[in-house]
């Protein structure tokens, strides 16, 4: 994988010089970021003309740009409200200019003027992965995104991910576990929780990790902003990492931004007729790297070895010789009869072999048919 | 100018017996009827007259007044009619009153005289056998359930005028016969036409042999309601008694096809729109038993759990808890029987495909959640067996041989219960689905890889102490069914994966 562009490597900021650099140019700028029909697109074509964020907010104001409810709304807006607002919820905004702001969202061709942040510095470009995937995920593709999170934190890799339900939080979490840090990129105002039941996911990456969103406060999500959040989430990482999707969903949009941008994708494969292996297997058809597990992944990313201290899985869990027999009969997501009929028994003889395997986590019942769980793969 | 005779009324499945007096005096001709009739009593008043002569018999032109009782008790149902008519006749001389003591009748009158088929005629002949009687007058399509009474006469009459002619000794009924003994009962389905779903199958052998209540999760056509179509069959045979009390509910509420006892469990599937009344019983004039009753000593099937209405499924408890159910009305509280198997079946989520592997699922996950909670709450604590039944595709079908026959299964069903009867015979528990949830933790031997097992999984799936307890009853049953004394690791083991967690998001296991 070769070395990802930085600040100075050739690219020219997209923005013209001084655009947000006084104090009341920033003021300005978090008016603008507030205005919903200003599009970053627009406001770049703004800067460009005007210059300086007071002057673009001034062309707003006298209604030589923008909508006219811009216009009404611009007017009504006092940016010390939103500043209250912002440190209210203990973020910080940063403008495109500063120095925190992240140097590879240049590549994209919208790129936010600037982006609230809460908790941690954002990280150093280069050592940021994507993981992305269904909401309605499947509880292997759940296991398998936790254990990249995992893995990735553990060798000093920021996962970024976007908060939401299934294989979203599912990296974030196994992420924490490791004790790493992970980014959560917002469809939504810095200060919102959306989807309502990431709100303890959340509440711990603020205080381990980093939350970052292009709204400022009180901006509901909408079916709009997610795209735009995805170009953010592949603008940031290095790599992105499909775990499972079903045939027009969002992690599609999320690969074909990191596409664009020239970044690594990564597709976890599934069986042929699973719906959410859909987005991964078109993507592998497209030319993304297929990889098997975590293992693949770091060794693509050139991180195996490094850093396992701690982290590998070490304790071999003892099963009988029957639980044993019975766990090699469980290929793919089987009936018990299934592994009944392989090891010569009946189906109340194998269902406690099944149970026990399944209390020691080396198998999950879904729908009545039993699968093995991806953390106990060499584990037996 | 003086009549008496007897009749049955019916509170809930008891009969009562009412003494019909009638009083024929001067005055303008009419009929009064005194002694807290209800509007069907009422509405004999004018089918009984056009009865009357229809039989080619003589209704008094005269002031008569019928005073049924006792008085403070409601007197219900048409089964009055005859008895009414019959007192009339005897006040009027028109029959002789010497064998009027000692007979019961009961029947509805057509308005040519006929006796139509009446519900409850096994619970009337059996008041009156209680009630020391030597006979009970029945119409002819009753005659069956009456002779399922011992050391009682039983006249079978298709008319009212028989049944004059019979007093007055000009016409002999045909002798019934007692019905057949209950033969093994014949269902018109069997497990062996089920393929596939041996974990669904075992865990229905095991709601047989313990007596347990079942909910069942999958998605549509995963063959839930085939599967609880079956249970039926694979339950130990009807012991007479149980099969009098089926017969006795299943007559009060005009089920009885043929005459004569019934012998197969009942199965009753209600639909999910079912009323209050019409699933615990209940109704405007002659109180019906509900389905709940209905299913007595068999199955209540509940298709759609999530479907039916939050009391109809709130109001489950005290069957499920009592083995009766009580009807309180403003003349007072009746009480049914209802000691039945509950098998309720709900898809996994509002599409129905959570958790299928060859469909996805498109629900929004607050919308799985508020269906959950339907499903959670206490109705659940009193359903020891859960599990899911997965959607066969093609090739696991054709791969499956058809399953073992009912007769087989309920071979082993028998053993198991005659095995765990004793045990609670002191403790007044049948089996161990009915046993409370202390006891049974407390009545049980288990080896020391059972309490492992058991203490492993408080851990590992989070099982609580209701849970607990649960498992510890599907446990016994298993042991049961293998004539063990001791519950071991494996029994336990198999007693868990009967357990499916409803109120989180996937369809895990826990408590």
């Amino acid at each position: 994988m070769s070395d990802l562009p930085v600040r100075d490597d050739g690219l020219a900021t997209k923005w013209p010089d001084g655009f947000a650099k006084a104090r009341a140019d920033l003021r300005a700028l978090l008016v603008l970021s507030s205005l919903r029909a200003l599009t970053p697109l627009k406001l770049l074509e703004l800067a460009r003309l005007h210059g300086s964020a007071r002057a673009c907010l001034t062309a707003v104001r006298e209604g030589r740009a923008g909508s006219e409810g811009d216009r009404r709304y611009a007017g009504d807006l006092d940016p010390d409200d939103i500043e209250a607002a912002v440190s209210a919820c203990e973020a910080r905004f940063v403008p495109v200019g500063a120095d925190d702001y992240p140097a590879q969202l240049e590549h994209l061709s919208d790129p936010p003027a600037g982006l609230f942040v809460r908790g941690r510095p954002l990280p150093i470009p280069g050592s940021v992965v994507a993981v992305v995937g269904a909401r309605n995920c499947s509880g292997s593709g759940g296991d398998m995104a936790w254990n990249i999170g995992r893995d990735l934190a553990a060798r000093g890799v920021c996962v970024i991910s976007g908060a939401a339900r299934g294989i979203d939080a599912a990296s974030h979490e196994g992420a924490l576990a490791a004790g790493g840090h992970t980014v959560a990129v917002l469809g939504c105002g810095i200060d919102r929780a959306y989807p309502p039941g990431s709100r303890s996911l959340l509440a711990r990456i603020a205080n381990e990790g980093t939350i970052v969103s292009e709204y400022p406060p009180g901006v509901p999500a909408g079916p709009y902003r997610f795209p735009a959040r995805n170009r953010i989430i592949a603008a940031l990482a290095r790599g992105l990492v499909v775990v499972e999707g079903a045939a027009g969903s969002g992690s599609l949009i999320s690969a074909e931004h990191a596409l664009d941008l020239g970044r690594e994708v990564f597709a976890v494969p599934g069986a042929v007729d699973n719906p959410l292996a859909e987005v991964p297997h078109t993507l592998i058809r497209e030319g993304a790297t297929l990889i098997r597990g975590v293992d693949d992944l770091l060794s693509d990313l050139g991180l195996d070895g490094a850093g396992t201290a701690g982290v590998g899985i070490t304790a071999r869990l003892d099963v009988t010789p029957s639980e044993r027999a019975a766990f090699d009969r469980i290929t793919g997501t089987v009936l018990p009869e299934t592994v009944a009929r392989g090891l010569g028994l009946t189906v109340p003889e194998v269902l406690p072999l099944l149970m026990s395997l399944e209390m020691k986590g080396l198998v999950r019942s879904v729908g009545g048919r039993f699968q093995r769980r991806i953390r106990a793969m060499g584990r037996v | 100018m003086y009549g008496r005779v007897l009749g049955v009324t019916l509170v809930g499945v008891r009969g009562h017996p009412v003494v019909v007096e009638s009083h024929i005096g001067r005055g303008l001709p009419s009929l009064t009827l005194t002694g807290l009739p209800g509007a069907p009593v009422q509405d004999a008043r004018d089918r009984i007259r056009p009865a009357v002569e229809s039989s080619g018999l003589e209704w008094p032109l005269r002031r008569i007044v019928v005073n049924l009782s006792p008085g403070n008790l409601r007197k219900d149902g048409p089964g009055l009619d005859l008895p009414i008519a019959m007192s009339v006749l005897a006040a009027s001389a028109q029959v002789p009153s010497n064998r009027l003591a000692a007979l019961a009748f009961v029947g509805e009158l057509s308005l040519r005289g006929t006796l139509v088929p009446t519900p409850g005629v096994l619970s009337v002949a059996i008041a009156a056998r209680r009630a020391g009687l030597g006979g009970v007058v029945v119409p002819e399509a009753n005659a069956g359930e009456a002779a399922l009474v011992e050391e009682l006469e039983v006249v079978s009459a298709p008319s009212l005028a028989q049944v004059v002619g019979f007093l007055r000794g000009t016409w002999r009924p045909q002798s019934v016969g007692a019905s057949p003994p209950a033969v093994g009962a014949s269902h018109d389905v069997d497990f062996a036409e089920v393929r596939g779903q041996g974990q669904a199958r075992r865990a229905l052998e095991i709601a047989a042999a313990g007596g347990h209540n079942v909910l069942m999760v999958g998605s549509p056509g995963a063959g839930k309601t085939m599967l609880a179509r079956r249970l039926a069959t694979i339950l130990p045979p009807l012991s007479r008694e149980e099969s009098l009390e089926v017969t006795q509910l299943h007559s009060i509420a005009g089920l009885l096809s043929s005459g004569g006892l019934r012998s197969e469990r009942p199965f009753r599937s209600p639909h999910h729109s079912v009323s209050l009344a019409g699933l615990l019983g209940g109704g405007s004039s002659l109180l019906r038993p509900g389905e709940v009753s209905l299913a007595h000593h068999g199955v209540l099937f509940m298709d759609e759990l999530t479907e039916f209405r939050r009391d109809a499924i709130e109001s489950l408890r005290q069957p499920l808890e009592d083995g009766r159910v009580v009807v309180t009305r403003a003349t007072g509280a009746v009480e049914f029987p209802a000691r039945f198997t509950l098998v309720a079946a709900a898809n996994p989520c509002p599409c129905g495909y959570e958790g299928d592997p060859r469909r996805q699922c498109r629900c929004l996950p607050h919308r799985v959640q508020l269906y959950r909670q339907k499903l959670s709450g206490p109705l659940l604590d009193r359903i020891d067996i859960r599990l899911v039944v997965p959607r066969l595709s093609k090739q696991e079908l054709l791969g499956e041989e058809a399953g073992e026959p009912s007769s087989t299964i309920r071979r082993r069903v028998e053993l198991a219960r005659e095995w765990q009867r004793p045990r609670y015979a002191a403790l007044g528990y049948p089996c161990n689905g009915q046993l409370p949830g202390p006891l049974a933790r407390r009545e049980a031997r288990m080896s020391s890889g059972a309490r492992d097992v058991l203490s492993r999984a408080v851990d590992s799936l989070a099982l609580t102490g209701r849970g607990f307890d649960r498992a510890i009853k599907v446990a016994r049953t298993i042991a049961d069914l293998a004539g063990a004394e001791e519950l071991s690791a494996e029994h336990v083991a198999e007693a868990l994966s009967y357990r499916v967690n409803l109120s989180e998001g996937s369809l895990a296991r826990a408590g």
